[in-house]
């Protein structure tokens, strides 16, 4: 008697099946259909005799050589120039993380202490810091600069460039031993660091430290907030689509030495709380040489930009507190914000990569709410099926919570997220490659895998790509996780007590 | 047979279509400016050279030697009476700039130029696919192209690129990523937009390699619209032909020659080395290598091959610099459009590419007219070569300019018809060249 499964159970199963059954129907429909057409083909082959065959051809000498060989050559071109200009395919060869030195470390212990040393914080903005970080999802292993260390922390332009040499310069070192590659043959490079941009640009760091070729394509994007990462990859995409054969080096970091806020302002503190240090190396190329040792390819980027919208536009603000300090100003209502732009990538980006059942599901739900006005809640559509891994920008767990509720997704789907955060804090940009590195670490990347990357950034906007996994990564993997994935995944308190 | 014959109709038909829908996407992949409007700013904002004296004496770390030295560089700038500044300077508070001055400086130029653009061109706001912003010694965050976004209600599909801290070529980087996006074929309307922040980077210390920004950069700015779709063809000003960049970085004289950083009082300023010149001639040389075969006639080039085999071989000579000062780049270029980095700049250019009085006069008179505005002083000098008239169907404009790092970008533009607005220029276009440039 016990063992009889529920009523209920049992036509939850059912109606699983039966959901599967729908799906399969729907996304093999052009196999399914074309099953009986090559069954009447074959059925007629086999009944016309060799001899109908033989007439063909004989037909076929028949007409003027001249025209069927002008018609053959003429159907080869198109064929030839159809596949030429097909956008080329942009592989990802490797990439590599900034591995923070453990002297770094920021534990709670030592922010607390730090904060109530640096005389211009007052009690009040102590006890509200560390109370953002008690509730942050950040770990005891974050790490902040050296500039950041010091009671004050020294902001100079010289500590700035000191930080950014040894997260840059780190990161493409590991990338180049790990690849290869050679400076002389990198073409493209662009760098992405949103509020540190000194002159000569970062880029131009790279390039005298490289020594990279003088008709290097070099760009130097800042001031696009966290999401920049997935701007850089569209630019260097779009650049690959131009030049062929190329190699494009991408690096994604942010700089915090000039960015501690000082002042009292308490919306603008958060930023200290969450941000930390963190850079990413990335790899892509065009050339065919690479398509076999290349780990992912990108298949989709979308881009959505909600700066129209003024909520939006101030949601992530930079600007001067009373005191003529400048901060970061975050608003109370960045969830929202999120939620919405997330959603209106999704319509974008739901059409290139959702299987046809769930699309139509998507479109009849959409058809019965608006036409016949059926009191149904809207069909959220089941990623699930389209991607196997999900990358969500580390911003903070706030960020985490609202996109697994949007998005429907499981634990499993966001630990890579949540544990990143954990360890490496929002390290801005360049968590989305630290979070694909736990994945990998884990040992959970195989061949034909689908990554979704979700970043969102200051403007308001929300960018998104698609990576396929061209072959399955065998651990241990060599990378920012490679001393410590056996300690995770961890369990992440909803609040941590330091006070 | 009818089936072979129809399969047949229908294969070549497809064939014949895809051909046709490949060179669709051919012809789409020029780029065309359709048109370019440059910043005037408010005349409250003119800065005479008494009243950069007047700023300068303010700056209280001077000794007299240093305020001499700097008055004798402005006097021999070649800058004139009527270049324009940013507020917070004029109104003496040059040394404690805020984020909202900067701001401010900002939104007087976007507010006025982008919207100037949009009616010229007649393309809406939410017309606008690619949006590449190049401002390039202040970048807050939401970054300037996200303010744009914003002011002028942009579609939320638009592409923006925010770059940053490129120097005064930077605006031709902007053109390249913009090309590069066009090279798809899809059609595309891009805006580029490009300025210098002045207000937040003067320099108040005493270092004399980092004073020289003081003096000569000046406000001013420039907002251009771009598009491959060749519909638009007829109503466009030039057409892109063939942009060269160059970055020698990789060397470390150049790499060090305009750094921007703290002096020993802890005052941040850009520091201009000694090494600048020979850092801009090594460029501006590596840059021609790779233009020239692009840019000259073939009757050129053929004559220079002719005589390098001649001296290489008859002569045994391998001294190749005095070939290249014979090369006439007239004969491929019809005007030319050199960065106002100063007089020493535009005259060294000049000598370079053996150019006439008449062909600097623009950058001299651009100088003289608005300053050093960075980046955009290129489109100034463009402006006024149009407002002279000089521009005509089926000329070829060379751009070249110089960034820190150490860049030289260069591009050719072919003029699609016969060019005539003043723009910015028309009420003082006059008085250009005036009898005297040397100042009182």
């Amino acid at each position: 008697m016990a063992n009889e499964p529920s009523p209920q159970f049992l036509s939850s199963v059912r109606l699983k099946y039966v959901k599967l059954g729908y799906q399969y129907l729907v996304n093999h429909i052009m196999t399914l259909l074309l099953i009986p057409v090559i069954i009447a083909i074959s059925v007629e082959l086999a009944r016309v005799g060799p001899d109908e065959i033989l007439s063909l051809v004989r037909f076929l000498y028949d007409l003027d050589l001249i025209y069927t060989m002008s018609t053959v050559f003429l159907v080869i071109i198109a064929g030839t120039v159809y596949f030429m200009s097909r956008p080329r395919p942009v592989y990802l060869v490797d990439y590599a993380c900034f591995r923070p030195p453990p002297n770094f470390r920021v534990p709670f212990s030592t922010f607390l202490e730090h904060a109530r040393l640096v005389p211009q914080f007052d009690e009040r903005t102590v006890r509200f810091q560390v109370r953002i970080l008690e509730r942050s999802g950040l770990g005891e292993e974050t790490c902040l600069p050296p500039a950041n260390h010091y009671i004050p922390p020294t902001c100079s332009m010289e500590a700035a460039r000191g930080e950014a040499e040894l997260v840059i310069f780190s990161a493409i070192d590991e990338l180049l031993n790990k690849t290869g590659m050679r400076p002389k043959n990198i073409d493209i490079l662009i760098v992405n660091c949103s509020l540190f941009s000194p002159t000569p640009s970062l880029s131009a760091m790279v390039v005298n430290k490289y020594k990279l070729r003088s008709n290097i394509m070099s760009f130097n994007l800042s001031g696009m907030g966290c999401s920049a990462g997935l701007i850089s990859i569209d630019l260097a995409r779009d650049l690959l689509q131009a030049h062929g054969n190329s190699n494009a080096l991408v690096l994604s970091t942010e700089i915090i030495t000039p960015n501690y806020y000082l002042g009292k302002e308490r919306a603008m503190l958060l930023p200290n709380c969450l941000f930390r240090m963190g850079a990413a190396a990335v790899l892509l190329s065009n050339c065919h040489r690479q398509k076999n040792r290349a780990k992912y390819r990108l298949t989709h980027v979308v881009r959505t930009h909600k700066g129209a919208d003024d909520a939006a536009y101030k949601c992530v603000f930079q600007e001067q507190d009373s005191e003529g300090i400048t901060g970061i100003n975050l608003s109370k209502d960045l969830m929202a914000i999120a939620g919405d732009a997330l959603k209106s990538n999704i319509t974008t980006m739901g059409p290139l990569v959702l299987p046809a059942s769930e699309q139509l599901l998507f479109l009849f739900s959409l058809i019965a709410r608006k036409v016949f006005k059926a009191e149904w809640k809207p069909y959220i559509p089941d990623f699930r099926m389209a991607f196997e891994h999900f990358c969500i920008h580390a911003g903070g767990r706030a960020v985490i919570d609202e996109l697994q509720k949007n998005l429907q997704l499981s634990d499993r789907h966001v630990e890579a997220s949540r544990m990143a955060l954990h360890r490496f804090g929002n390290t801005s940009s360049s968590s989305l490659w630290y979070e694909l590195n736990y994945i990998e670490a884990k040992g959970r990347m195989r061949k034909g895998d689908r990554v979704w990357m979700i970043g969102f950034g200051s403007g308001f906007k929300c960018n998104s790509a698609v990576w396929k996994c061209l072959k399955t990564v065998q651990t241990p993997v060599e990378g920012p996780w490679s001393t410590c994935i056996h300690r995770y995944p961890v369990d992440v308190p909803a609040m941590v007590k330091v006070l | 047979m009818e089936v072979l014959a129809t399969l047949t109709v229908l294969f070549l038909l497809y064939s014949l279509y895809l051909l046709y829908k490949s060179y669709i996407l051919k012809r789409s992949t020029n780029c065309y400016l359709v048109d370019y409007v440059c910043f005037k700013p408010s005349s409250d904002r003119e800065i005479t050279t008494r009243k950069c004296g007047e700023i300068m004496e303010r700056n209280k770390t001077l000794g007299l030697a240093e305020y001499k030295f700097l008055l004798k560089v402005l006097v021999g700038s070649g800058i004139g009476e009527r270049t324009y500044g940013p507020r917070n300077i004029i109104e003496g508070r040059e040394e404690s700039p805020t984020l909202d001055d900067a701001i401010q400086e900002m939104d007087e130029f976007l507010d006025v130029t982008v919207h100037d653009l949009f009616v010229k061109t007649n393309i809406s706001p939410s017309d606008v696919d690619v949006l590449v912003v190049n401002i390039s010694t202040f970048c807050p965050a939401p970054s300037l192209a996200s303010r744009i976004v914003h002011r002028y209600n942009m579609r939320k599909d638009v592409k923006t690129y925010n770059l940053s801290s490129m120097g005064c070529s930077a605006t031709l980087v902007a053109i390249d990523v913009v090309q590069n996006i066009f090279k798809s074929g899809k059609k595309t309307i891009a805006v580029v937009v490009t300025s210098e922040s002045i207000s937040p980077n003067w320099y108040s210390g005493n270092d004399r390699s980092m004073m020289l920004g003081n003096c000569l950069f000046r406000c001013g700015g420039s907002v251009m619209l771009l598009t491959n779709d060749p519909a638009m063809r007829s109503q466009s000003k030039m057409r892109l032909k063939c942009l060269v960049r160059t970055h020698i970085g990789a060397n470390d004289d150049a790499f060090n020659s305009a750094v921007q950083k703290e002096d020993d009082m802890g005052r941040v300023g850009v520091h201009l080395s000694k090494s600048l010149p020979k850092s801009a001639v090594h460029a501006f040389s590596q840059n021609l290598k790779r233009l020239m075969p692009k840019v000259l006639p073939y009757r050129e080039m053929a004559l220079l091959v002719y005589r390098i085999v001649k001296q290489k071989v008859v002569q045994r000579n391998t001294k190749l610099n005095t070939l290249v000062a014979q090369i006439d780049f007239k004969s491929g270029v019809d005007h030319f459009c050199l960065h106002t980095g100063g007089t020493a700049v535009i005259d060294a250019v000049g000598r370079a590419l053996r150019l006439s009085e008449y062909d600097v006069e623009p950058a001299r008179m651009t100088l003289h007219r608005w300053g050093n505005t960075s980046a955009s002083s290129i489109w100034y000098v463009l402006g006024y070569m149009e407002a002279k008239k000089r521009l005509k169907r089926n000329d070829r404009v060379l751009m070249i300019s110089f960034g820190s790092g150490f860049k030289c970008n260069s591009c050719l533009w072919e003029v699609c018809r016969d060019l005539g607005d003043g723009d910015v220029w028309e009420d003082c276009i006059k008085d250009y060249p005036p009898q005297i440039l040397v100042n009182p």
